[in-house]
């Protein structure tokens, strides 16, 4: 081989050996393909709105036992959200009447200025179902239920005065179907109230039962 | 529709405690009949009805499925979330004050918010209502600042047992300054401070101070 064939080979095999260190970088060899190919599916959906049931009426009924005055039977309605499957929130108004009959037996005039008087309360609750679970009614039929624990702030209106009132207490709700629901409910509402001489918190406790339906 | 995500477990009750009694494969087809919070009642192609979690329908509820990772969902759905419900219990003067308000977001920063409220003092009451347009610099942040001014009425009541005092009926204005703690994708705990200066008449206003903390969700 002479000088100049030389001079001319050179760059060719510089360039051949570049070509080929390109090459392998580029093309994996062959027995080392993909081992998991994903399997991504690209779709276009239109996210439809699926019909929910979040939201809760209710309409509820029972005895409310206001101190120092006997119970009573009370009514009332609510209204709820259901926010994830653990937190609700909840507005309730209520409303009794209540009599000072046990008063007028020794206090010939009573304490209030007609026998009976009404006391309405609302309040916004927050709720946790705290345990979760189902019952069986019979061999073939179980239903979902939720023991609640329960508690917010409100207002009661009794005898000429609105007080603000905090409420507590614990429920147990069984769906019947997807969209109703049988509810228990026990409440404890402490309030001031200024009716015998003084000025003191009470606690009324209230024990409720209603259906609710989910929409 | 078509499922995507690798398999979905079908569960007899819409709650992570309830037995699974059916899993169903990928591109099987499923119909989606109804939601309760994160739950959802689908029903498979041979009639089987149950619940199945949210997390496990992300992708294929996703419009173009695998694209988004689960946190692009989350954020996605946050940010669709514009009404906001909460409520509040503080001080007004330092009487018992609860309120109640809903607000709707325009953008990431700028919201209007609507809100009833009631002062239960000892001698007298009072119910008040204002709409106030309120601005959140920093809405990314997990604990974010806000201010606000709105403007509303205002009405005072005496209890019945007070004799020669007469009820109150004025406009007032409003100036809030407060603070948000996103807790989760849905729920904000916030506390605010708010100036109520009430109109009584042309000359004369007075001011009162209010002090609030509460809890609200988005819908």
């Amino acid at each position: 081989m002479n000088n100049k064939t030389l001079c001319k080979a050179l760059p060719a095999i510089a360039l051949a050996g570049m070509g080929c260190a390109a090459l392998a970088q580029r093309t994996p060899p062959a027995n080392n393909d993909q081992v998991v190919i994903p399997e991504v599916d690209r779709r276009d959906i239109e996210k439809p709105k699926f019909p929910s049931n979040d939201f809760e009426v209710g309409l509820f009924t029972g005895t409310y036992a206001t101190q120092n005055f006997g119970s009573s039977w009370v009514y009332g309605a609510r209204i709820g959200y259901h926010i994830t499957e653990d937190f609700f929130v909840e507005g309730v108004y209520g409303q009794t009447k209540v009599s000072d009959e046990l008063f007028r037996r020794i206090l010939p005039g009573g304490i209030f200025a007609t026998t009976s008087e009404k006391l309405a309360y609302y309040n916004f609750s927050a709720g946790y179902n705290l345990f979760p679970g189902e019952i069986f009614i019979g061999g073939r039929r179980a239903r979902p239920s939720q023991f609640y624990i329960v508690g917010g702030v409100g207002s009661t209106k009794f005898a000429d005065q609105r007080k603000p009132t905090f409420n507590f207490g614990f429920g147990y709700r069984v769906y019947l179907a997807d969209w109703i629901a049988l509810q228990l409910d026990l409440r404890d509402h402490v309030f001031s109230l200024d009716l015998l001489g003084r000025r003191e918190s009470t606690q009324n406790v209230e024990l409720t039962g209603g259906l609710t339906v989910y929409f | 529709m078509q499922i995507s995500d690798p398999y979905i477990e079908m569960r007899t009750g819409p709650g992570r405690g309830y037995p699974i009694f059916f899993v169903a494969p990928r591109n099987d087809w499923i119909e989606i009949e109804l939601r309760h919070t994160d739950w959802f009642r689908v029903r498979t192609e041979d009639d089987k009805v149950g619940w199945v979690s949210r997390q496990q329908l992300e992708t294929t509820l996703t419009a173009a499925g695998g694209t988004k990772t689960f946190r692009d969902v989350l954020l996605d759905d946050y940010l669709t979330r514009k009404v906001q419900l909460g409520a509040a219990w503080g001080h007004f003067k330092a009487e018992p004050f609860l309120k109640l308000w809903t607000s709707y977001r325009f953008s990431d920063t700028l919201s209007i918010e609507g809100t009833i409220g009631q002062v239960q003092g000892v001698f007298s009451g009072t119910d008040l209502w204002h709409v106030d347009v309120l601005i959140e610099p920093w809405s990314d942040k997990r604990i974010s600042p806000f201010f606000g001014v709105g403007l509303g009425k205002f009405k005072n009541f005496p209890n019945l047992s007070l004799i020669g005092v007469q009820t109150t009926d004025a406009k007032l204005g409003v100036a809030r300054v407060g603070v948000r703690y996103y807790l989760s994708e849905r729920f904000v705990m916030s506390a605010d401070y708010a100036l109520y200066t009430a109109l009584l008449s042309d000359i004369k206003s007075t001011e009162y101070r209010a002090w609030t903390a509460g809890l609200s969700f988005f819908f």
